[in-house]
């Protein structure tokens, strides 16, 4: 039944899914946290009466049982209004588009650059087997994967300021604004989350491409009298490539949900930053929105992912 | 031809951004504050971008810890301490381009006042039982009692427009005031940006162009930011990053012993803690100069009850018997106290480094006299909802202090006082703290103070530890920066920067 409803209304129909679930454990999740809004609102030590903390709870809509909270979030959030910041009063979906951005703009220069770059390293390294050159690139790629990506970020925000005092490293400013000053700012975050990318995803095309250029055709190919060149890039990493794909598709997933920790280190304001201080205040409408717009992409890019699937192996189409 | 132009256009763009930004100081904190109403958040994190730079009230705290005049240009008290009568200064206009009058101070009171606004601040306004505008520069306040503390509590009530006086939403947003910096753009997570405003009341300032206030979680990173310029002033650094800056060339440090303070509080209900022999055993057996020097960096001097830097008030903590660490008094009084070692007790740790760092010394301490103590580390709103209900048999914190000794004494050791989570309740307290509340006679006050301070110091139900220094690093570019033991940047007013 569902197979006739086409590949595109089965994805929103799983989406639909996946969003009610979601939507139900984080609302119940951020609420059975100990400590509420309020008590984060007002600190230790502050001179408050209860009437007035009750007074509180109703402007912020605590006050109700949590199945109606729940109700009215629903019914909001399906007409597209998705509450309001506790804290700061703006509709949250403002605040999501505000942090949206930078995040957007990380995820692909990262992406970019960690998996494009990771093709031609991984089919070196796996033609180049044993070589010194390949040992080499290898130890690279081990450090790559082995260093925190935070200790990275720390030093060459270090070793940049001290060696280029007048490049910017800290901060965002939007490409609309300030191309150069955006692109000098994305350098080094890229840099730190793309390293480790990039040694991942090259080892990962490595042993793929070695599998590939075992198999029987190659050897066909080879021995029909193939170029070196297009036997690699041509025969052999074609069907390399679906892991590779997978992989890349968990990653962006992952990138969009925001890189908390980077973003910490460069001061961007990214949705990891902005879920994290939701989180931590206890701004339940920015939280439950925020995961949402998460769970969406993720939900999406992995249909992108399939997609490619059938466009690289036309027999998974089938 | 055509490249030439861009070529030139490029430049004086270029050139137009440097100048603009060049007098701009750059401010790093560490994360957005939760809201900008001065009425709703006392956080440090708003406190220290609105008050004094957006926002002003009737009066200020120097950098004395003395009330100075503010938008009041000056006051009388009546001869019965219950009438309070404010002259204000003439030709202050608030950032939306209206005039700032009796209305608006009224305006305000009332704001902070009313239940629905639900003010953490209410209680420093509400002895003032009429307010009466006397013509539109002239105001009077009268209570139904003298309350001392009344102009020092003023200075943290800002001054908003009368209109916004029902509107619960606005300021939180985009404040408006009447400070030398005027409200530009919030960006979550990014940054908060304040311009000069035109029309401040003092001529010729303020030198800045703006401020911006830029949020950088994390500590090395804003500390890379001071030394390569990106940043002019990191704000209430922790002693650790400050030893670590010291050394750097670029930076200057500054420092003022602060009105914070650390403490041990204990629970009254809890078994043995309700035996004040045995409040006085737990300060016999800290060693407070240990705590400074293993959990504070040696930033910080023991203190009493108040800090030192009240130096009208506090007394030195050479009066009190049990800041001397004496373990065999400490096993001499609990024995007398009839209790048998050793007792077990829980500590419930703020979620901060010193604070776990000081728990843990405590921990040692205690364990000395044969009071073994497990340390609880929560998160904080876990932290705050333990704290608001007395969950606790003795939690190790840090409070930001008061200038007024009422401020503080009132609510944490009268009886059923708003902040007395420790259910402390002592009819010779209570009298002393309503007399210091009451009396306006200065000499008076400081008797009645005194006396409490001896009992509480070694008694009460907090053994106060240590009064730390606030630091605040600058950038050398940045000239005419004052510190303000109350952690606010009133002093940005009279900054510039260097080229």
């Amino acid at each position: 039944m569902r197979a006739s409803l086409g590949p595109i209304t089965n994805r929103l129909l799983d989406l639909a899914v996946v969003l009610l679930g979601v939507s139900i454990l984080v609302f119940l999740m951020i609420r059975l946290i100990p400590g509420d809004a309020i008590a984060i609102m007002l600190g230790a030590n502050t001179e408050i009466t209860p009437e007035r903390i009750a007074e509180l709870e109703a402007r912020l809509g605590l006050d109700k049982p949590m199945y109606i909270q729940y109700f009215d979030w629903v019914t909001g959030a399906l007409v597209g209004d998705f509450g309001t910041s506790i804290w700061t009063g703006r509709s949250v979906m403002s605040e999501i588009s505000a942090n949206i951005w930078p995040t957007l703009e990380l995820t692909f220069l990262s992406i970019l650059v960690g998996a494009g770059l990771s093709i031609p390293i991984g089919c070196f390294m796996a033609s180049a087997r044993g070589k010194n050159s390949e040992v080499a690139v290898r130890v690279v790629a081990i450090a790559g994967l082995t260093i925190p990506s935070f200790w990275l970020g720390i030093v060459s925000i270090f070793i940049v300021s001290k060696l280029l005092p007048s490049v910017s490293t800290l901060g965002y400013v939007p490409f609309s604004q300030d191309p150069l000053g955006n692109l000098q700012r994305m350098c080094l975050p890229v840099l730190a989350l793309s390293l480790p990318m990039l040694a991942n995803l090259s080892r990962l095309v490595r042993s793929a491409m070695l599998d590939a250029l075992g198999q029987d055709y190659i050897r066909t190919a080879k021995a029909k009298g193939v170029p070196r060149r297009s036997l690699i890039y041509k025969h052999a990493l074609r069907n390399a490539l679906i892991p590779f794909i997978t992989s890349v598709g968990v990653a962006t997933g992952y990138l969009l949900g925001g890189a908390i920790v980077v973003e910490q280190v460069f001061a961007i304001p990214g949705l990891g930053r902005l879920v994290l201080g939701a989180i931590a205040e206890r701004n339940y409408p920015l939280v439950q929105a925020a995961i949402l717009v998460m769970t969406t992409s993720f939900v999406l890019v992995n249909f992108l992912v399939d997609t490619l699937y059938a466009y690289i192996d036309p027999r998974v189409a089938k | 031809m055509l490249v030439k132009k861009i070529g030139l256009a490029l430049t004086t763009t270029t050139f137009l951004v440097t100048s603009a930004a060049a007098a701009t100081l750059n401010v790093a904190i560490d994360s957005s504050p939760a809201g900008l109403d001065p009425h709703l958040i006392t956080a440090f994190n708003s406190v220290v971008i609105v008050q004094g730079n957006v926002y002003e009230g009737l009066t200020d705290i120097d950098a004395g810890l003395n009330v100075v005049p503010d938008l009041a240009a000056s006051w009388d008290i009546s001869a019965d301490n219950l009438s309070y009568t404010f002259k204000l200064q003439s030709g202050v206009t608030f950032h939306d381009g209206s005039t700032m009058d009796a209305e608006d101070v009224a305006a305000s009171i009332r704001r902070v006042q009313a239940e629905k606004t639900a003010s953490p601040m209410a209680a420093s306004v509400m002895p003032i039982t009429n307010i009466e505008i006397i013509d539109p520069l002239t105001i009077k306040l009268s209570l139904d009692e003298p309350f001392a503390p009344i102009l020092s509590s003023l200075a943290t009530i800002a001054i908003v427009p009368a209109e916004l006086e029902a509107d619960i939403e606005a300021l939180q947003q985009k404040p408006v005031g009447t400070g030398p910096f005027k409200f530009v753009e919030w960006l979550p997570n990014n940054y908060i940006a304040l311009e000069k405003f035109e029309g401040y009341r003092e001529a010729g300032l303020p030198m800045l162009d703006g401020v911006k206030f830029n949020f950088v979680p994390e500590a090395s990173t804003r500390q890379v930011g001071l030394t390569s310029g990106d940043y002019g002033i990191l704000p209430g650094i922790d002693p650790a990053t400050a030893l670590q800056l010291q050394a750097q060339p670029g930076v200057k440090l500054h420092d003022t012993l602060n009105v914070s303070y650390t403490l041990l509080g204990m629970n009254v209900t809890r078994g043995p803690l309700g035996d004040a022999k045995v409040r006085e055993a737990v300060n016999m057996l800290l060693n407070r100069d240990e705590i400074i020097a293993g959990a504070l960096f040696g930033a910080g001097v023991p203190g009493g009850p108040l800090s030192p830097a009240l130096s009208a008030w506090a007394l030195d903590t050479s009066e009190f018997a049990c800041y001397t660490t004496n373990v065999d008094g400490a096993k001499a009084l609990l024995a007398e106290a009839g209790i048998e070692t050793p007792i077990k007790l829980s500590i419930l740790v703020l979620p901060r480094q010193d604070a776990r760092d000081i728990s843990q010394v405590i921990q040692q301490q205690l364990a000395a006299g044969g009071i073994e103590v497990d340390l609880v580390n929560k998160e904080i709103g876990e932290f705050v909802q333990d704290w608001r209900n007395s969950n606790f048999d003795m939690f190790v914190s840090a409070n930001g202090g008061n200038p007024d000794p009422d401020q503080y004494f009132y609510r944490t050791f009268r009886s059923g006082g708003p902040t007395n989570v420790y259910k402390y309740a002592n009819a010779e307290i209570d009298t002393l703290l309503d007399t210091g509340r009451t009396e306006t006679d200065q000499a008076k006050r400081k008797q009645a103070y005194d006396a409490a301070q001896r009992t509480l110091a070694c008694q009460g139900p907090i053994a106060h530890l240590a009064y730390g220094n606030l630091f605040t690093a600058t950038n050398a570019k940045v000239k005419g920066f004052e510190i303000y033991p109350t952690g606010r940047l009133t002093s940005l007013v009279n900054v510039s920067l260097d080229e």
